[in-house]
């Protein structure tokens, strides 16, 4: 990546957040990974106290997004952050189990940029990220606005 | 049953009033009757009386006149005296006080008569001064006397008798009017009361009524709350389904991915395992030999490498088979979750459809497949299209092998229904296992070819949600053949109805 683009993993599931991480690594993305467990966690860290996320002003970030959480649905992150002026223009990365048609429609529809389906073939699931990391190391990333 | 009762006894009443009065009315009749018998007992009695008044007129006449007219007044009178008298026993006969009377004044009448005629006779022979003496000792005035004093006696008991008739018939009268009015008055008020209890029983009914109807649509309501209960608790397990079957997965991506770290560490060790190995052994390798190639390794730690992969191979392979169940399950509630929309469907065509696509397995297995005539129905296309596309294939799939396949797709319409079969000369199927064959992840049977044991249980499901039956009769070793009832017409709302 052009700029140093801090990447925001939320992700409940410890093993898929290090299996990923590993697997981003393995293809020579060596930027910063900042992972949530939880949704509120990851919403008080991207809009900060005020809630406004103006804090983020100047940075470059990437999300990557699990839909299943336990305490808040990535779907409802999704949209918060789309509707959000200073976070609206940061690349959202749906990396989740599901594969049903609507909820893949109800992302892209929200705004997401990316959905991946998480492979349960550990091959295939190695392969997804390590692509999407190749993609991570091309991608520019805007800065959020002011 | 009162109101029966009622009825019988207004009835059994009306008839007692109308025997009553027939015996009163009887009772009256016969007393106007006794009235009327004695008023003529009491004219008879005059008669006689005058009878013989007249004829001692006659005779008198006849002594101071001689003329043969009074001769002959004498004779009619003295002519009538007895049969009036005997008319007058006659009448008399029930009363033997009057009986006793009437025979003595016939006696005394007989004797005055005889005492006429002596008179009379002397009076012819021109002896009239014998005639006025024998008048004269007036034996013929005490025999008149006593029998006015029999008449009058006879007289007052008629009178007497009469009077008491008349009370008779007068109370006889009296009696039957009572009947008749205190009958009809009774029997208005068994009406009354007919009429006041078949009201009432007939709010009875109209209340009764109204409940059924009441409870009808209560019933009615529940059945509605029921079949949404009912629904609803298919819809939890659908989602129950999705979300278990989804949650399962997330757990298996890390069991999978740190199985393939795990592979890796393990190819990592038994590296170093080797190069250690080589390095102590007294004469090493060439130093060019391929870092990926499987490591030599002799003795022990061959045996610990041989484990330990087959240890991974088990864990991967059970990993890829839970997968594969929980890609079922999520299939099936996705499925389950599909709007169906009904549209008319050439039957035929669509069979000839899969037909063609299963055209490659079909040549492979030597099997021909006949598509007979077949109903068109309206239903849902891509649910029609996964049941006989499932059906057809597990007929390929299960063929006996070494005979050519015969597969047959059979249709027929019955009663709004459509019915079809797909008959295949396969290797059939036990019909202990008819019912297990629908359960899902079962299979029976040799278990020579791949599957999960899903197919038929989506096709049942499918047959289910469109308001359908499916059935199975097979034996072993001579084929199977699947029939599936399907309404002809299916829409949404036949399917909530069946829910």
């Amino acid at each position: 990546m052009s700029k140093p683009v801090t990447i925001i993993m939320i992700e409940d599931d410890e093993g898929h957040a290090r299996l990923i991480e590993r697997n981003i690594r393995r293809s020579g993305v060596n930027n910063e990974i900042i992972p949530f467990t939880n949704g509120t966690a990851a919403l008080d860290y991207l809009f900060g106290p005020d809630g406004s996320g103006i804090e983020h002003k100047g940075q470059a970030l990437l999300i990557l997004l699990d839909l299943n959480l336990p305490d808040t649905s990535g779907i409802d992150i999704l949209r918060r952050v789309k509707e959000n002026d200073h976070l609206k223009c940061t690349p959202v990365v749906v990396l989740t189990t599901t594969d049903d048609a609507h909820e893949i429609k109800r992302c892209y529809e929200l705004g997401c940029n990316v959905y991946i389906t998480k492979p349960v073939n550990y091959e295939s699931f190695a392969n997804a990220i390590r692509q999407l990391g190749l993609f991570f190391s091309v991608i520019q990333v805007p800065e959020t606005i002011a | 049953m009162l109101q029966i009762a009622l009825l019988g006894i207004a009835f059994a009443v009306l008839v007692v009033i109308s025997i009553a009065s027939v015996y009163w009315l009887q009772r009256a009749r016969e007393d106007a009757a006794w009235v009327a018998h004695t008023l003529e007992v009491e004219n008879q009695i005059s008669l006689s009386l005058l009878q013989i008044r007249r004829a001692e007129s006659a005779e008198r006449g006849y002594l101071l006149t001689q003329e043969q007219g009074f001769l002959d007044d004498y004779e009619a009178a003295a002519g009538g005296i007895p049969p009036l008298l005997r008319t007058l026993q006659e009448q008399t006969r029930d009363n033997p006080e009057q009986q006793r009377a009437v025979i003595e004044i016939m006696a005394l009448a007989e004797a005055r008569l005889a005492q006429f005629r002596r008179v009379l006779e002397l009076g012819r022979d021109n002896k009239l001064d014998a005639a006025t003496e024998m008048i004269r000792v007036n034996a013929g005035r005490d025999t008149m006397n006593r029998i006015r004093t029999l008449s009058l006696e006879m007289s007052a008991e008629e009178q007497r008798l009469f009077r008491a008739r008349t009370t008779t018939a007068d109370r006889s009268q009296a009696l039957a009017a009572i009947v008749t009015t205190s009958g009809s008055g009774l029997v208005l008020l068994l009406a009354a009361i007919s009429i006041f209890l078949v009201r009432r029983s007939a709010a009875a009914r109209d209340e009764a009524e109204t409940r059924l109807r009441d409870s009808n649509l209560n019933l009615e309501s529940t059945v509605l709350e029921r079949t949404a209960d009912l629904r609803e608790a298919n819809d939890e397990i659908q989602r129950f389904a999705y979300i278990v079957s989804h949650d399962l997965r997330s757990p298996l991506v890390n069991i999978m991915g740190f199985t393939s770290e795990l592979e890796e560490l393990r190819g990592d060790i038994f590296r170093r395992i080797a190069t250690l190995e080589r390095a102590a052994s007294p004469n090493p390798m060439p130093e060019n030999a391929d870092n990926d190639a499987e490591p030599k390794l002799s003795g022990a730690d061959k045996q610990l490498s041989q484990d330990f992969t087959e240890a991974l191979g088990f864990i991967k392979s059970s990993i890829a088979k839970m997968d594969r169940l929980i890609s079922a399950i999520l299939n099936l509630t996705r499925e389950g979750r599909r709007e169906f929309k009904p549209v008319l469907i050439d039957t035929r065509e669509l069979i000839e459809g899969i037909v063609s696509t299963v055209a490659h397995q079909a040549a492979e297995a030597e099997a021909e497949i006949h598509i007979e005539p077949l109903p068109q129905i309206v239903s849902d296309r891509l649910a029609i299209e996964q049941i006989f596309s499932n059906l057809i294939d597990n007929a390929l799939k299960y063929l006996k092998n070494g005979v050519p396949g015969e597969i047959r797709v059979r249709g027929r319409q019955k009663l709004g229904f459509a019915i079809f079969e797909v008959a295949d000369n396969g290797r059939g199927i036990d019909p202990k296992d008819h019912q297990r064959i629908f359960d899902l992840f079962r299979r029976a049977g040799t278990q020579d070819r791949p599957g999960q044991g899903i197919g038929l249980a989506h096709v049942r499901a499918l047959v289910r949600r469109l308001g359908g039956t499916m059935t199975v009769s097979s034996e072993l070793g001579t084929g199977s053949t699947f029939t599936i009832t399907l309404p002809a017409k299916w829409s949404a709302a036949n399917r909530d109805s069946q829910a």
